[in-house]
């Protein structure tokens, strides 16, 4: 068998795009998992927001923390028994979210009920346009078009806000985690 | 100096064992519908490399059935990695002696 470096150095590129076809489709369909729960979580927790709203505060740290545990599950499932390590980094980033997210709307910001709703998700949302810069277009284009989709609503859903976050928010995750797992 | 796999050699197999080698030993596989999205090969062509591979011994071919649909899963054998190691070696000191 005879091979020139031209056909070498093709069949090679060849290889190289498949396995980085391979890669992005192994990140898509775990970061779509958890796209989808999250959600999920969200859906549920604008709908109880709306059912119970004095109880709001209190039912978005429970959402929280069941999201952020159920997310750390996810990630540890999907590792071989050989890498099962505790993802910390993971665990440190949703702790430096959630630290600046707080100093930014309860010590100095001082949110309506209003700008709170938007700016929770939005901050995360910013996360996931932040991710699409190295691990892929979905998550830039995730976290963009719901960010927009928020502010939209924002300014002029009215009294609807918690429902159209629910919609959009929610079930925005839930389209874009479908879409992940199946690219 | 490696040797070429004649069996790694052909472009749908090359891609085919490209792509599960990609996978780690202890991931479960691709499925056939990935498989076939991934090299661009026709069902019918697919299953003829996979066969072609799995006759020797190079990728593992598991079927089940999931919510009543039939799935295939395949998977890279030990000796498929070693196979495709060596061929992938074998091309870059091709480009190497240039």
């Amino acid at each position: 068998m005879t091979i020139s470096p031209n056909e070498a150095g093709a069949m090679l590129a060849d290889v190289d795009a498949i396995v980085a076809r391979v890669k992005q489709s192994l990140i898509y369909r775990r970061a779509g998992e958890i796209t989808i729960l999250w959600g999920a979580i969200i859906v549920c927790g604008h709908l109880f927001d709306m059912a119970a709203p004095r109880w709001s505060l209190w039912e978005w740290r429970v959402a929280d923390a069941v999201g952020v545990a159920a997310t750390l599950v996810v990630m540890l499932r999907g590792r071989s028994s050989a890498g099962k390590r505790f993802p910390l980094r993971l665990l440190g980033a949703f702790a430096l979210f959630f630290i600046f997210g707080f100093v930014w709307s309860e010590l100095i910001g001082r949110f309506g009920p209003r700008e709170l709703e938007a700016f929770w998700p939005t901050l995360f949302l910013f996360g996931y346009a932040l991710a699409g810069l190295w691990f892929g277009a979905a998550f830039a284009a995730l976290g963009l078009g719901l960010s927009a989709l928020i502010l939209a609503g924002y300014f002029w859903s009215g009294e609807w806000f918690a429902l159209w976050l629910a919609v959009v928010n929610g079930g925005g995750f839930v389209l874009c985690g479908l879409w992940m797992r199946r690219a | 100096m490696n040797a070429p796999d004649e069996t790694i050699h052909q472009p749908v197999r090359l891609r085919i064992m490209a792509a599960l080698t990609a996978l780690r030993a202890s991931d479960e596989g691709l499925d056939f519908a990935r498989l076939k999205s991934l090299t661009g090969a026709t069902d019918g062509n697919l299953g003829a490399h996979i066969d072609h591979l799995a006759r020797a011994g190079y990728v593992e071919v598991a079927k089940a059935f999931v919510a009543r649909r039939p799935r295939t899963t395949v998977k890279a054998s030990p000796a498929g990695r070693a196979a495709f190691d060596r061929h992938v070696a074998f091309l870059r000191e091709i480009i190497a002696r240039t």
